[in-house]
């Protein structure tokens, strides 16, 4: 996978329990070994991160090692801090009496089930769009691979939304002007808002779907299960135009086992793998080995770093 | 008054009755086009899934006065919406 750390933007994703967090943390780690600036970003509620790097990260970049920065985002967390920015837009802006129903409005809305995807997204969006600057390479550690496709997804489908309200309300102004008689206002501050946020979306879909530029690694174990969902999101990676960068097949068994269950487990991984092959083969497969250790800690990392970087590839 | 002026006049008055009848439909069609606009914005209120709803947070006190015109348009005295309280 050596061809990823010329990205800008690299997703790790896959069925819970694969291995992401893992691959995505030794894939950071060896990129910042090679003297490129890297930031890790964990959007997995269950925060591993901290637990493999043996340190507290938490919401803030924190400097893990020279080069090497991690960042926690909770989303229930972001969440709050949206609704709060949202409101902290509109003040000065509006009489007390429109600000208070707007503040209710918004908390009203804040208790919908979607406003953690939404301030998740725009959390995103805000790394990718202006963390670059200072960063060579950002690694997200996604959620389990359904949720991490809908957050891909999203720019795309907002900007077909948002684009078509600035185009009514566009025409809503125009007939009221030609009604008035009069050119219609250049700043009307609903329509410069709505196209504020659609170019926003189109420049962070352009930044997810840019080949070259950012890549999305599938991580699955040799087994029924993960295979059927990496194929399904290789179909829909495609549809959304995140490029495959990526197959990390991990936790091999060794080729060499004396003892009878090894032997039959191997013989089975064998199908799985050749499967694998078959039906994921849109990007380079990278197979990771089982350790005969939990991966914790430095030297453990860097042992899978090697293979991700130059391990053997099917 | 000559017969120049009297066609004139008669010009006039037909040139004003058709405008009316122009502003009266420019008129409508701009409402309309204005509740199509409140219509697409407050979708999830009816039940109708909008995905951009709560990416535009900030936008909707915008709307509060154009929602409060449209209910008294359409003879509502209060808001018709359990929590949007615009009046």
């Amino acid at each position: 996978m050596r061809h990823l750390l010329d990205r800008r933007v690299v997703f790790f994703g896959g069925k819970g329990g694969v291995g992401k967090t893992t691959c995505s943390a030794a894939f950071a780690l060896a990129a910042s070994r090679t003297g490129r600036r890297v930031l890790l970003v964990s959007t997995d509620p269950a925060h591993s991160t901290s637990d493999i790097f043996e340190r507290q990260i938490g919401p803030a970049e924190c400097e893990l090692r020279p080069g090497l920065w991690g960042q926690e985002i909770d989303e229930e967390r972001e969440a709050r801090r949206y609704l709060d920015e949202a409101k902290g837009r509109l003040s000065g802006l509006f009489n007390p009496n429109v600000l208070r129903e707007a503040a209710r409005q918004i908390e009203l809305a804040g208790s919908m089930p979607g406003v953690t995807d939404v301030a998740l997204f725009e959390r995103m969006a805000t790394i990718v769009l202006s963390r670059l600057d200072e960063f060579d390479l950002v690694v997200f550690d996604s959620a389990p691979t359904g949720h991490a496709l809908r957050l891909l997804r999203m720019p795309e489908l907002m900007a077909s939304w948002v684009r078509a309200l600035a185009l009514r309300r566009h025409e809503a102004l125009d007939a009221a002007a030609q009604m008035a008689q009069a050119p219609a206002s250049p700043d009307d501050p609903v329509l410069r808002a709505l196209e504020a946020r659609a170019e926003r979306l189109g420049r962070f879909q352009a930044a997810l779907t840019r080949p070259g530029e950012s890549a999305f690694v599938l991580v699955l174990v040799p087994e029924r299960l993960p295979i059927e969902e990496s194929a399904r999101a290789v179909h829909r990676l495609e549809e959304i135009g995140v490029p495959l960068g990526g197959v990390v097949v991990n936790r091999v068994l060794p080729e060499a086992a004396s003892d009878a269950f090894l032997r039959a487990r191997k013989a089975q991984e064998r199908v799985y793998l050749d499967e694998i092959e078959r039906r994921l083969s849109a990007a380079p497969r990278i197979l990771v080995p089982q350790l005969p250790r939990d991966v914790c800690g430095l030297d453990s990392l860097e042992e899978i770093g090697r293979y991700l970087l130059d391990g053997p590839v099917r | 008054m000559s017969w120049r002026d009297l066609a004139g006049r008669g010009r006039d008055i037909l040139h004003g009755m058709a405008l009316t009848g122009y502003r009266r439909q420019l008129r409508a069609e701009a409402i309309d086009l204005q509740d199509l606009f409140l219509l697409l914005c407050y979708m999830e209120t009816l039940g109708l899934p909008n995905p951009a709803t709560l990416y535009l947070l900030d936008v909707y006190p915008y709307f509060l006065q154009e929602f409060h015109l449209w209910h008294r348009r359409m003879g509502m005295d209060r808001s018709p919406l359990a929590g949007f309280g615009c009046c």
